[in-house]
């Protein structure tokens, strides 16, 4: 549909930082670092901390966030949360008396 | 503390140093070529203040100053590989001064070579592919209400485990794309999926690929992703590039 001409994302710093940072060659210089152990990480931890409900959204639920559900269903879906769990509890109530 | 360093950004063959007038790297310092033998590095000037061991080290933690150098040390990568066949290193080589770049690269030059002739005339494409949904069938449309809370439950679990059925679908999809392609590149490599947070993308990375195209090859290759993505939802197939090789830049299994 869209199809999808050459997009140059070379902009972006994911990629520029993936390609600089994780890839190219390595040939060790005079001046020791230890690249190798930061890869990605350090920069991972620093924008998760940074964000780390949104990564929560992204990581677990994320397709109950889809721009396209409506407002009202979101309400639904929260109203049905709590439903949810107070079924949970009922369950429960009986095994503890038993 | 002071005094400056020599910062490597690639291996080349031999070139005449003028085809890098106005080039800048690090900190605007101009690039120069380094005689190594049968093979030239690229470098520039850099601060030990900035790039000795134990500074460098606390900076490689700045996301800003990373940024900055990551970017910096790209463009004259970017440029080199518009000027020639180019070995990108990764950030951060950094020698006490030209001499002992030289040597150290020298020591590589065959290896070095070897993979100049492989990266000959070739260029990287990065190609994703991300677990977008599909659009909303017409069964599931939202005109379609549940009639309860209980309903609603019922469907969601059924959603729920379409989705975990789904993922796996997902999963085999972006290893039919990675094998797909890889019969219209010269070389193909697996990289880790990048993390949401770092990719600003939501949706989860199945496939995080590049692939060395020659440049004869390039209609092709973009026929072959395209196909790919037309058969796909919109967004779920993104292709980058074209980059330096950096993900070929290897010397010993090229």
């Amino acid at each position: 549909m869209t199809g999808i001409a050459p997009r140059n994302e070379s902009d972006g710093l994911a990629d520029v930082l993936e390609r600089v940072l994780d890839k190219g060659l390595v040939i060790a210089g005079d001046i020791q670092v230890n690249l190798l152990d930061i890869e990605l990480l350090t920069i991972k931890i620093r924008l998760l901390v940074a964000s780390v409900d949104k990564a929560k959204q992204m990581g677990i639920d994320w397709w109950e966030h889809d721009p396209s559900l409506s407002s009202s269903e979101r309400n639904l879906a929260a109203e049905n949360e709590r439903l949810r769990r107070r079924l949970g509890e009922l369950h429960a109530a009986p095994e503890a008396e038993a | 503390m002071s005094g400056s360093g020599t910062y490597l950004y690639a291996v080349t063959r031999p070139l005449a140093g003028s085809s890098l007038d106005g080039v800048r790297g690090i900190g605007g310092e101009p690039v120069r070529t380094v005689d190594a033998g049968e093979v030239a590095c690229v470098v520039s000037t850099v601060g030990l203040d900035e790039f000795g061991e134990e500074p460098l080290q606390r900076n490689l933690e700045d996301l800003a100053w990373l940024e900055r150098v990551a970017r910096e040390h790209d463009a004259v990568v970017q440029a080199l590989a518009d000027r020639t066949t180019v070995v990108p290193l990764r950030l951060g080589a950094v020698y006490v001064d030209d001499d002992s770049a030289a040597a150290r690269v020298a020591q590589l030059r065959t290896a070095a070579l070897a993979t100049l002739d492989v990266l000959d005339g070739r260029e990287e494409w990065g190609v994703k592919v991300y677990a977008v949904e599909p659009p909303v069938q017409n069964g599931t449309a939202p005109a379609d209400r549940p009639s309860s809370g209980l309903d609603y439950l019922r469907r969601r679990r059924g959603e729920l485990e379409r989705k975990a059925v789904d993922a796996q679908a997902l999963a085999r999809d972006a290893d039919a794309v990675f094998e797909d392609l890889r019969t219209v590149a010269v070389l193909a490599r697996r990289h880790r999926p990048q993390d949401p947070a770092l990719s600003g993308v939501k949706q989860p990375m199945l496939l995080n690929a590049a692939f060395l195209v020659g440049r004869d090859g390039r209609p092709e290759f973009h026929h072959a992703v395209d196909l790919l993505a037309q058969s796909r939802p919109d967004g779920a197939v993104v292709l980058t590039g074209p980059w330096p090789p950096y993900s070929f830049a290897t010397l010993d299994d090229p």
